[in-house]
């Protein structure tokens, strides 16, 4: 004889699966009785709760989705083996012409590196900033017209 | 446990593929229990209207490959059970965003229990009770929670549960074993 029933035998019971064992023991016991009951009443109310708001939805008017397209491996041999020569056929002129385009992008990209790379250098090279370079300009002719001089003199 | 529903689920069961001829038929019968499911377990009601549509959507795209094996009525709950498996599992953080705008109020739903002229104190203790369960399954695993659903609100049996859900016999009953026991838990709490 079982004293009271385990949480498994509760479980059990609750999905309508009673023993005679367990059915003598609920007949016999008023604490398993009584939380069986509450159980049993709670989860009815439980369910007269989800049910009733559900009933607020009513089904929606049925509308046939839009047939979908119709898949590529449905499609008659002979248009299937036509698609796929053409494809064949267009990927190496697609594959050329991206590989050209390719070899232009990269090729004007090389040319901006080297014409920033040359700029930079030019600038990194100048003995003096360019603000300063009118009096580069002036010391040049100065030195230049005095040498003149001197030749003109010796003469 | 009131079992009256447990016939309109037999007598919808002895059907066969020619019932999807009838598509819109087929919605009308069995909306309510796709969306009652939807419903209580993702606790959000335009979530649950999406996702009962798109279980009847797919439905109709797939009808041509019911082979009749599980009735009408087990094959779309098998659909709308891996709907609501893959919106719980892919869409976690937007459920939660919008179940926050639109989740059922379980005081007006637990006020939706038909009057049955019952007292004051009684109506308070069976809105106590439905809180508890709702809480109670509320804390459960997806898994879990669906297997209690299908057989506390729609009334499946073990053997139908497992043609839904997939699972193996056993698997459900230890499934319904945690969930019954989460509950019990929960309402000696609230007691």
């Amino acid at each position: 004889m079982i004293e009271h029933l385990s949480a498994e035998q509760v479980s059990q019971c609750m999905i309508g699966q009673r023993p005679l064992e367990l059915q003598q023991h609920v007949a016999g016991c008023a604490q398993c009785r009584a939380e069986l009951a509450q159980l049993e009443s709670a989860l009815s109310q439980f369910r007269s709760a989800m049910r009733e708001p559900a009933n607020l939805a009513p089904p929606p008017a049925w509308r046939q989705p839009e047939p979908r397209p119709a898949p590529w491996f449905s499609w008659p041999r002979p248009v299937l083996t036509a698609t796929a020569l053409l494809v064949l056929a267009a990927v190496p002129v697609t594959w050329r012409a991206r590989s050209h385009e390719q070899a232009l992008r990269e090729q004007a990209a090389q040319v901006a590196d080297s014409q920033l790379l040359e700029s930079v250098d030019s600038e990194i090279s100048q003995a003096v900033p360019v603000p300063m370079e009118p009096l580069v300009t002036l010391a040049t002719w100065n030195s230049s017209s005095t040498e003149q001089n001197q030749k003109a003199q010796r003469q | 446990m009131e079992r009256s529903s447990t016939v309109e689920w037999r007598a919808t069961a002895v059907t066969s593929s020619r019932e999807l001829d009838d598509f819109e038929s087929v919605v009308r019968l069995h909306w309510l229990r796709i969306f009652r499911f939807a419903l209580a377990s993702l606790r959000d009601r335009h979530a649950a209207e999406t996702l009962a549509q798109d279980c009847f959507f797919r439905a109709y795209r797939a009808r041509d490959r019911f082979r009749g094996e599980a009735s009408v009525s087990t094959w779309l709950m098998q659909i709308a059970v891996n709907l609501v498996r893959d919106h719980v599992r892919d869409r976690r953080l937007q459920f939660w965003k919008r179940a926050r705008q639109t989740a059922v109020d379980v005081t007006a739903a637990a006020s939706w229990i038909p009057a049955t002229g019952a007292s004051p104190e009684t109506a308070a203790l069976i809105k106590e009770q439905v809180q508890a369960v709702w809480d109670a399954t509320g804390s459960l695993s997806e898994r879990q929670r669906t297997v209690f659903l299908l057989r506390f609100v729609e009334d499946m049996d073990v053997l139908e549960i497992a043609a839904a859900t997939g699972l193996k016999e056993g698997t459900v009953k230890i499934h319904l074993f945690r969930a019954l026991h989460a509950v019990r838990e929960r309402i000696g709490k609230a007691k």
